[in-house]
């Protein structure tokens, strides 16, 4: 049976495989190194994992640091089209065991970061993340907790601001813009739509308002929020937040709100729903049935204006044939700032590792100059406002917010074209 | 007892006969020393063949082509992981194969396992009770909610005892998910202490060896209990109740306990994968313990060859290795293809996303095998009599056998 | 006390129940016939709505039709559409998966049913990919009757009532499945092809020698079954104008809960049992509990296993060893 057993599963394996897989030929001189990427690129989260990753592309394709050639190894963090924080954490491993990765960009999701957090702090290397926006990665116990190793060594940081000032920017939305006193929360019980649903109760409390609900929608298989919107409805809510992403339901919530009569009611999330306008399919604004007024708003954890953004969009296009998606230009950032340490120490991990959590060192990016603080949280506190605009059936960017210095920008005015 | 004697056999009718030619057709044929002395000594058996497919699997994938795959660091990562769904198929088939019980929450165990763990051992809890006697605990525990389950299932045909697991696997991810105060929730509990041995020390995250030889060592020592169980007066009132279970009781079998005890030692196994798990990973979510966990592992047992151990292993181990390496070499595989071109058909092979199709290739293979070769690739020779001796039924003319 | 709210939430569980009942029925025409749980059934619901997404997407429907002589005739072709595939489909999956293995020991088919279940899921997975996708709502889901509910006050007690919106998409969910049930029941109860299910059900060898056609008559419960599921799924599209490639299996599960509550090949124990169960998730979420909702069917569905395995209404089973 045992040796059976052994010689059918070679066979078998033998059968599944392919031939080696492809290295990078090295320009003569030219040290190789790696740039690993771990982001869902499969399923329901290629509209988010794709354009980040095409973000860092752009940026190794524009940047050249000489001495090295500079390859990209993406990792696909998604298993049956949802991010799966087992996956990541293999993903890492794998990119820790090859010498040639200096620096890695990704995860996307939070949950998948609290798995892999652990073994990049165990080996040294060093996660830019550009979209993970859960603050008890970075804050406070729970984050030393997930740096059993070394905990004193941060081995992560991340460019996107964290859900805490997340939730209270929408908080403000629900309260300033929209003049709401009372909401009603819903969540998609996962671990990034609870958190920023968590935040957003604790901002809007504070600001004055009183939460009439709080509910939460299983993540998959379920479609019908009819009867909570109806319990929703009978408490008066003049704000439904949404913590949580699209393909947990936030689409059918909102769609279900219109359809329920509830449509006047001012709607709110998280960058879990920028996923696109109206006319990318299974965005939330596509589910969500964008006609007429929708009045609906969203942030996005990263910088709106960003500087330059029409030399980055015109780039971007120019190489991928697409506008960029929400966290291009963050996959970009962390593309720069891992070039930038590069350039300044070489392709070693603990020295590039030691180079970007500095705290003093600053780095010139598509985003702006940023630093990193001592948890690895970025320094640019910055939310930006996004309310769906019927003409464009786009979400229209309106404003953005520093939390740090509490200074409130606007987009300029489009010139007349 | 060459087939064509048996074949005359057959057909005498004689019921002695039959029931004789039976008999001899299910013990292992002894042929040679080797065979008769393995067969006679499992326990050693068992300790020697995991000693060497420990010892030789990180060296076979040195070997072309699979050392073009990743290192030997990545393989020997994904053995360690593999050993988790070995365990968990031998595990459920004790459930499945040996008690005839259809278990489809299989998961719930697993998850229950994991969280014993976590309450034994985190930050979050404030224990922290070393790895190797929590391996004892979290199988206890789930050994008893094993137990707990079982118990009002006990009265229910076997269809309905499917859906209660099922739905019992269904409550068990949601509760977890929802009870923020006992289980921080969605978060998920996380910084699990890792197993630690006196001189080697702490096992740590980069090196996945003392991950690997840990999880052999618990198969190991797993299927040594389990064969030992499977000879056992219990191992055959097993079977006894998967085949037929009123003759079985009127034979003087407790049912009741032999059906409770299936359980339990099922969920045992489990309970065992899912504190080796959480403490490699350190840490433990509840989107781990989906209905796909429980269905990739029935996939397994399925295809391995129900009622077979070392079958059930193998096929675990090759089910994994094909989930997360086979498929994406055939993506790769196929990327240097130009489209086919069958009649009016253009199908274009790299479009095709092989990692898309993996539960439609499960669900393909289960069904073949039901219809084909319903005892699985490894069989059991008892579990492909049977299943053979009823198609025979099927057909013809034996009075032994019943539908 | 709010009876308004009541009302609504009363009229949304008749809805989803109706939606549970005729997938309910399905489920336990085939138990009733031979005893098996047919996993792939949920996903027969799911492909319905898939099937009813590609028929609105190419006869080019965009949204809501107003003409009603257009309307009826795009729903009778719907319907009949998506029922007439689903039924086929039915037939076909009895007649390669299950049929072969009708002498099989019990796990047999039940894991064949596993394994069919996913085969649709990733057939419609690798097609349409594993996001929502709309699908055209025929009837505006807007467009409605509103009214209140009567008010009084009894000694303090006070008896409100906010307004009440009952979509004519409800409605027509409402009548429309209430008609099917009619219609099976008069079907099983009155014609010789219902006897000869009903006579199938209770005793297979006996019906054999009484003349009645196994194969076919097992053919044809599958796929009254399966063309209920089928309709099931056009209302799924009609009422949430969304479909996703797993809502078959919660779908099914509660189904299949629903069925067993009423009592397992009992016909109008699972439309009851659809209706009940629907109410059971639609006031979870009236009280705050929508994310336990599932937990409370399943426990639900264990706890009447457990004390009442015939169901609430008896069912109706051979005797068999």
């Amino acid at each position: 049976m045992k040796p059976k057993a052994l010689a059918i599963f070679a066979l078998v394996a033998l059968v599944a495989s392919a031939c080696s897989s492809s290295s990078a030929t090295a320009t003569s001189g030219n040290k190789v190194v790696t740039l690993g990427v771990d982001l869902p690129l499969s399923g329901a989260e290629t509209p988010n994992g794709q354009p980040t990753l095409d973000g860092v592309q752009l940026a190794v394709d524009e940047i050249s640091v000489p001495g090295y050639t500079i390859k990209v190894e993406a990792k696909d963090d998604a298993l049956n089209g949802k991010h799966d924080p087992q996956t990541g954490a293999t993903n890492i491993g794998q990119l820790v065991s090859d010498a040639t990765v200096f620096g890695v960009v990704g995860p996307f999701n939070s949950n998948v970061a609290q798995a892999e957090i652990p073994v990049s702090n165990a080996a040294g290397l060093l996660q830019c993340s550009p979209a993970n926006t859960n603050p008890g990665l970075t804050k406070g116990a729970s984050a030393v907790a997930l740096r059993p190793t070394n905990p004193t060594k941060i081995a992560y940081v991340r460019v996107a601001t964290t859900d805490d000032i997340q939730g209270q920017a929408g908080a403000e939305i629900a309260y300033n813009v929209a003049g709401a006193k009372s909401a009603y929360v819903v969540d998609d019980t996962e671990t990034y739509g609870k958190g920023l649903a968590d935040q957003f109760v604790t901002s809007f409390t504070a600001l004055g308002g009183t939460i009439v609900g709080r509910d939460g929608v299983g993540p998959s298989g379920q479609s019908d929020y009819t009867a909570l919107l109806t319990a929703a409805k009978a408490k008066n809510p003049q704000f439904v937040y949404f913590g949580g992403v699209t393909a947990d339901g936030g689409g059918l919530l909102r769609k279900q709100m219109v359809q329920l009569g509830m449509g006047s009611i001012p709607f709110g999330g998280g960058d879990g729903i920028s996923d696109g306008s109206a006319a990318t399919a299974s965005s939330f604004l596509n589910i969500a049935g964008a006609q007429g007024d929708l009045n609906t708003y969203m942030t996005v954890a990263a910088i709106g204006l960003i500087p330059d953004a029409a030399k980055f969009a015109a780039d971007y296009s120019a190489k991928f044939g697409t506008q960029p998606g929400a966290y291009s230009a963050s996959g970009y950032a962390c593309a720069q700032i891992l070039l930038q340490a590069l350039k300044a120490v070489g392709p070693g991990r603990e020295a590039v590792r030691a180079y970007v959590t500095t705290t003093t060192n600053t780095f010139p990016t598509v985003l702006g100059t940023i630093s990193f603080d001592a948890n690895g949280d970025t320094s640019q506190h910055i939310i930006s406002f996004y309310k769906f605009d019927t003409a464009t059936q786009d979400w229209a960017f309106f404003e953005q917010k520093d939390f740090t210095s509490g200074q409130v920008s606007y987009p300029p005015t489009p010139a007349a074209s | 007892m060459s087939p064509l004697r048996s074949l005359l056999f057959w057909r005498s009718g004689s019921p002695t006969r039959l029931a004789l030619a039976r008999l001899r057709s299910q013990t292992r044929p002894v042929t040679t020393p080797t065979a008769r002395f393995l067969g006679a000594h499992q326990s050693l058996s068992v300790i020697v063949g995991m000693s060497i497919v420990t010892a030789i699997l990180p060296f076979i994938i040195l070997l072309p082509p699979f050392n073009g795959f990743g290192t030997q660091t990545d393989f020997v990562d994904g053995f360690a992981q593999a050993g988790v769904w070995v365990l968990l198929a031998v595990g459920l088939n004790v459930v499945v194969g040996l008690a005839g019980l259809l278990d489809l929450g299989y998961a719930a165990f697993f998850a229950i396992g994991a969280y014993t763990y976590a309450y034994g051992a985190s930050p979050f809890s404030h224990n922290h009770i070393p790895f190797w006697p929590m391996l004892l605990v979290g199988a206890a525990v789930a050994a008893i909610f094993g137990l707990l389950l079982g118990a009002p299932t006990l009265r229910l045909r076997g269809d309905y005892l499917a859906i209660v697991t099922l739905g019992f696997g269904e409550i068990v991810p949601v509760v977890f998910n929802n009870s923020d105060q006992y289980t921080n929730g969605t978060n998920g509990i996380t910084a699990l202490y890792q197993p630690s041995l006196p001189i080697y020390g702490n096992f740590g995250f980069g090196d996945p060896v003392p991950y690997y030889v840990t999880v052999a060592a618990i198969i190991a020592i797993a299927m040594i209990l389990l064969y030992r169980l499977q000879d056992s007066r219990l191992g055959r009132a097993w079977m006894a109740v998967r085949e037929d279970e009123l003759a079985a009781a009127s034979m003087g079998i407790n049912t009741v306990t032999t059906k409770l005890l299936a359980f339990a030692i099922g969920a045992s196994t489990s309970g065992l994968a899912g504190v080796y798990l959480s403490s490699k990973l350190s840490i433990v979510s509840p989107p781990q313990f989906s209905f796909t966990v429980s269905f990739t592992v029935l996939a397994m047992v399925v295809l391995g060859g129900m009622g077979n151990i070392w079958g059930v292993a193998a096929g675990a181990f090759v089910v994994y290795e094909i989930q997360s390496q086979g498929l994406k070499q055939l993506n790769q595989f196929v990327s240097g293809f130009p489209p086919l071109h069958l009649g009016p058909l253009n199908i274009d092979l790299t479009s095709i996303d092989f990692l898309n199709y993996q539960y439609l290739l499960y669900g393909l293979a289960l069904v073949g095998m039901m219809l084909l070769r319903p005892e699985g690739l490894f069989p059991s020779r008892r579990r492909r009599a049977e299943l053979h001796d009823i198609d025979d039924a099927a057909a013809g003319n034996q009075e032994l056998v019943e539908p | 006390m709010d009876v308004g709210i009541l009302t609504y939430q009363a009229l949304n569980g008749l809805t989803i129940g109706a939606m549970y009942a005729l997938i309910a029925l399905g489920y336990t025409m085939v138990y009733g016939i031979i005893e098996l749980i047919n996993f792939a059934h949920g996903d027969v619901f799911m492909v319905g709505t898939f099937v009813t997404l590609w028929l609105l997407t190419t006869l080019g429907v965009q949204g809501a039709i107003n003409n009603p002589a257009l309307l009826v005739i795009l729903l009778l072709v719907m319907f009949a559409f998506s029922m007439t595939i689903m039924g086929l489909v039915g037939v076909l999956i009895e007649r390669f998966a299950y049929r072969p293995l009708r002498r099989a020991p019990r796990l047999a088919p039940l894991i064949t049913a596993i394994g069919v279940s996913f085969i649709l899921q990733n057939v419609i997975q690798a097609t349409y990919g594993t996001a929502p996708l709309n699908t055209p709502q025929v009837i505006d889901p807007e467009a409605g009757v509103t009214f209140s509910m009567p008010t009084f006050n009894v000694g303090g007690f006070a008896v409100t009532s906010s307004n009440v919106f009952l979509p004519y998409v409800h409605v027509f969910i409402i009548v429309l499945a209430i008609a099917l049930i009619v219609a099976l029941q008069v079907f099983v109860q009155r014609t010789r092809l219902g006897r000869a299910m009903r006579s199938t059900a209770i005793d297979r060898d006996a019906a054999q020698l009484m003349g009645v056609d196994i194969n076919t008559t097992i053919a044809l419960t599958f796929f009254i079954g399966s063309a209920l599921a089928g309709a099931a799924g056009v209302a799924w599209c009609m009422n949430y104008g969304n479909t996703k490639f797993d809502i078959g299996f919660q779908a099914g599960l509660k189904s299949f809960t629903a069925a067993v509550l009423g009592g397992i090949g009992n016909t109008t124990g699972a439309a009851l049992g659809g209706f009940l169960i629907a109410f059971v998730e639609v006031f979870s979420s009236q009280l705050g509990y929508a994310r336990w909702s599932e937990a409370i069917v399943f426990s639900i569905l264990i706890l009447v296993l457990v004390f009442k395995p015939t169901g609430l209404l008896g069912q109706q089973l051979a005797e068999r060893a």
